[in-house]
């Protein structure tokens, strides 16, 4: 291997996956001054967006850079020390509510350990976790957009990034598209998809490393650009989610009142509530669209609804499964329709939006994961990697980020000893240790759950169902107390009555299936 | 807007969300996305109308005949880019220090 590149390691995308990757190579022994990493945001942390919860601890691996970050990073914002789940229909609401004191540490057991998920804003956690790359010695450089991997003896100039991507002229339509790519000579194909990385390209300059990281996120056009198996995923709807959010400005205190939050003091940060919600919002703006446009009929949109507290702000939105998506319902109208269910609005009152967003999440499951994690001289982690546990109602990748960027980390640190960073090495070492990890021993274990809680049902007529019945059971109206089973089989009958579209779902034997799912979770 | 949100407390116009975003928008003929709208015409499900988060493309659901795109307001999602099926759009980032700039994220 040639000692001559003009870095050891460079990483697209300071991330969370980005940055544990750097932080571990440090840890590692690697320089900071053999390190680069990039980011097209300016300032960094401009172009991510989270719903969002981190989970477990992995930062305190990195505590010899990032100190005490629960209590310093600006955007890590509560402590989750309450959790709410629950079932949202047009006007009925329930929720189930956990509240756990030693999760923030005013329990009596006040281990740092039992703080365990925090809310999110990944502008600001971005931007702080950029500047102690820096303080490490990293090298970081926000603003810059890589146009094109460098690939080992390919002329750059040859070829242009966009056609990688890119549909053709004579696209053809649905499954029998064609893309520009399948027009370029076979043997510069082979070479950008095989050859050996080497470094990026950038305003036609090239920078040389021994390794890529490619820290992307989510949208992953380099990963698409250069046939990472990933790529064959990431373009169809089969596997996103798309997230929608808005961040609402309420006030620290009226959070803490309003939340019963515990307000945070100089060694504890303030604790807050993470709500997520199965939604029946959408069933009658679903057969409005439907007779619009008849295409779709039939089709409801999967969405869960998320709200967590920050300091100042809370973050509520929804995840829509895109393959799920009618024809004739904007993504942002669900959102509204969220937004506007009774129970969320008295939770938003009197708050003022400050930012609107939306970002991709990929929900790949345990068969549909990419299978490529390497190239030679190159890795591929967190979402751009498809490392999401999602299972339709929670969603986890943070932690999942944080823990692949280390994985990679040790994995490259071990390779540029060994001088071997082939994609045979680099799969020994990263992918091997990936495979073993919990990203993918959760994603088996919670296969059946998983199935259980994409079933369609929980999109529509299940949260109805349970809210009406809640609504029955808990009322007063000076008759004779039923037992709870006979009312919820008199709202089932009811909702079959009302609405044909319950008819089917909704029958003895499509219950008897979800109740027999739901028992393996 | 959807004629379905009936339902109450709220009424919105989806440009009152964008208004909130910061963006630093780049000139024309560096525009991130490029639709070639003529494909658009065929188009049987307008998915990417229905995807897009921001509403940078309208077409018949806003009565109109052709195609009308904008880059500007774009949050940079990708999500019309995994919807059209059509091969009518071309996505890439923009360029670095352009496009949409979280300030919360």
């Amino acid at each position: 291997m040639d000692d001559e590149t003009d870095f050891d390691v460079i990483i697209i995308g300071a991330g969370f996956a980005g940055a544990a990757t750097a932080f571990q190579l440090l840890k590692e022994g690697i320089e900071g001054d053999r390190i680069l990493v990039v980011d097209r945001g300016e300032p960094i942390g401009s172009k991510n967006l989270t719903g969002g919860i981190l989970w477990g601890r992995e930062l305190d691996d990195f505590e010899e850079f990032l100190g005490n970050w629960e209590m310093d990073c600006p955007g890590i914002e509560r402590c989750i020390n309450h959790k709410k789940v629950g079932f949202l229909s047009n006007e009925d609401a329930l929720f189930v509510e956990g509240r756990f004191a030693s999760w923030d540490g005013t329990g009596g057991t006040d281990e740092p350990s039992q703080r365990s998920s925090w809310s999110v804003l990944r502008a600001k956690a971005d931007a702080w976790m950029a500047e102690k790359m820096e303080e490490a010695g990293i090298f970081v450089m926000g603003g810059m957009k890589i146009d094109q991997l460098h690939i080992d003896g390919l002329d750059h100039s040859s070829y242009d990034a966009r056609d990688l991507t890119d549909p053709a002229e004579d696209s053809g339509t649905g499954s029998a598209q064609k893309w520009k790519v399948d027009n370029l000579p076979k043997e510069l194909v082979d070479k950008i998809r095989n050859g050996t990385i080497a470094g990026i390209v950038q305003d036609g300059d090239i920078m040389t490393s021994k390794a890529v990281v490619i820290a992307e996120g989510s949208n992953s056009v380099i990963t698409r650009a250069y046939h990472f198996d990933s790529m064959l995923h990431a373009q169809s709807k089969d596997d996103m989610l798309l997230g929608v959010k808005e961040v609402i400005h309420l006030g620290k205190e009226r959070i803490d009142e309003r939340f019963n939050c515990f307000a945070g003091d100089d060694e504890r940060p303030p604790s807050g509530m993470a709500m997520e919600l199965a939604l029946s919002l959408y069933r009658d703006m679903s057969h409005e669209a439907w007779e619009k446009y008849p295409n779709t009929k039939g089709l409801y949109p999967r969405c869960g609804g998320f709200f967590y507290t920050n300091r100042d702000t809370v973050s509520c939105g929804i995840i829509v499964q895109l393959k799920s998506l009618p024809e004739g319902l904007h993504t942002y109208d669900l959102y509204q329709a969220f937004k506007s269910q009774p129970a969320i609005a008295a939770l938003i009152e009197g708050g003022e939006a400050i930012e609107y967003g939306g970002h991709l999440c990929p929900e790949y499951g345990l068969h549909r994961m990419p299978h490529r994690f390497t190239r030679d001289g190159a890795v591929v982690v967190g979402d751009a990697a498809g490392l999401v546990f999602a299972n339709g109602m929670q969603i986890q990748g943070m932690n999942n980020a944080l823990h692949s960027g280390k994985l990679a980390g040790k994995a490259i640190a071990a390779c540029i000893t060994n001088g071997d960073l082939s994609a045979k090495a680099l799969d020994a070492t990263y992918t091997k240790s990936l495979k073993a990890s919990y990203i993918f021993r959760d994603l088996k274990r919670f296969e059946p759950a998983t199935k259980f809680l994409n079933n369609p049902a929980n999109f529509t007529w299940v949260p109805e169902l349970v809210g009406k019945t809640a609504n029955r059971v808990f009322r007063e109206i000076g008759e004779e107390k039923v037992t709870a089973e006979k009312v919820l089989r008199q709202v089932r009958k009811e909702m079959r009555a009302e609405n044909k579209a319950n008819k089917k779902g909704m029958g003895l034997f499509g219950m008897l299936k979800l109740a027999l799912m739901g028992r393996k979770l | 807007m959807s004629e379905s949100i009936k339902l109450g407390l709220f009424t919105y116009d989806i440009k009152n969300g964008l208004g909130l975003i910061g963006y630093n928008v780049d000139e024309h003929e560096h525009a991130h996305i490029i639709v070639e709208t003529s494909k658009c015409n065929d188009c049987s499900h307008m998915m990417c109308v229905w995807g897009c988060p921001a509403q940078c493309y309208n077409f018949r659901d806003q009565g109109l005949k052709e195609m009308k795109f904008q880059y500007e307001d774009c949050v940079e999602c990708g999500t019309c880019y995994i919807m059209c099926d059509q091969g009518a759009v071309s996505w890439n980032h923009p360029r670095g220090g352009f496009g949409i700039t979280y300030s919360q994220g």
